[in-house]
């Protein structure tokens, strides 16, 4: 009987510790998809999904051409802008991800 | 008419650990000492009793302020499912510990303050931030700090990731130029 109490608090111990040593970094990729539309999914690198994540273009000269967040798939599917621009994942600061237009991958 | 069974004799296996057992135990009582240094190494540069890491860079100007930046382990970035990370450790200046807010890293200079890059956590005194590390990075890439005061004005500083970094460097070119 102790000895799985002593199991449950072990359990429970491994399980609050085990989120400390998680990292969770922001990751996004977007590439190119068919009529000449982008899409991006965001998440985080422990494996969540980020629905609701600010996803913004933004131009070179600084104007945020498309502001937007992921949808409930962790997804944002944008018409590619004529303009030059990057996407930038915003999860908060010091948590976002750059992605410039020349590091999107071609359809 | 006493009826005496001879105990079977033990195998060879089983006499040497009826033997040996007593010094086994022994061997396997010390076995922890060997890791002893390296557990107290770490414990030290975890708690910082050894710097705010394991190799100081230098310096960075940034503005008015100024913080010291160092990596926490001299090796080059880790994989990590959001790409090769590095961890950066840095200190505030004396003097500037109660002026400033947030400092954010960035390899290369940042584009707005939003995209200031990874924000350090900590206190003023040891703080560490995780900077994600593209294999593309070019060797002679700068590695620019950006700091915000809680007065809402902003500066920026950069040292060379060659100065901040020569293990990054030597990752860099032994991952070979990515297209």
């Amino acid at each position: 009987m102790t000895l799985k109490r002593l199991s449950r608090v072990l359990l429970v111990l491994c399980a609050g510790f085990s989120t400390v040593a998680l990292a969770h970094n922001p990751m996004c990729e977007c590439k190119e998809i068919a009529g000449g539309q982008i899409q991006c999914t965001g998440g985080f690198s422990d494996g969540s999904g980020a629905p609701g994540v600010t996803l913004d273009v933004i131009g070179y000269d600084e104007t945020v051409l498309l502001p937007g967040k992921l949808g409930q798939d962790s997804t944002l599917t944008f018409k590619k802008p004529s303009a030059e621009f990057y996407v930038l994942f915003d999860a908060g600061p010091g948590h976002v991800v750059e992605i410039d237009q020349a590091d999107i991958q071609p359809q | 008419m006493s009826k005496v069974i001879a105990a079977p004799a033990p195998s060879p296996l089983r006499a040497f650990w009826l033997k040996w057992r007593f010094h086994i135990n022994i061997l396997l009582i010390l076995v922890p000492l060997g890791f002893m240094p390296r557990y107290f190494s770490e414990a030290a540069l975890f708690r910082g009793d050894t710097g705010i890491g394991e190799r100081v860079a230098g310096d960075v100007q940034v503005g008015p302020w100024s913080l010291t930046l160092a990596e926490f382990r001299n090796e080059g970035p880790r994989p990590d499912p959001a790409g090769p990370m590095k961890f950066f450790n840095a200190a505030l200046c004396a003097t500037c510990a109660e002026q400033v807010k947030a400092t954010y890293l960035r390899i290369g200079k940042p584009r707005s303050l939003r995209a200031a890059g990874v924000i350090f956590f900590g206190t003023p005194y040891r703080m560490g931030a995780l900077l994600p590390v593209p294999e593309r990075t070019p060797a002679d890439a700068e590695l620019w700090v950006t700091m915000e005061g809680w007065d809402g004005t902003m500066h920026q500083g950069s040292i060379p990731l060659s100065q901040a970094s020569p293990a990054t460097i030597a990752w860099l070119n032994k991952q070979g130029v990515k297209p």
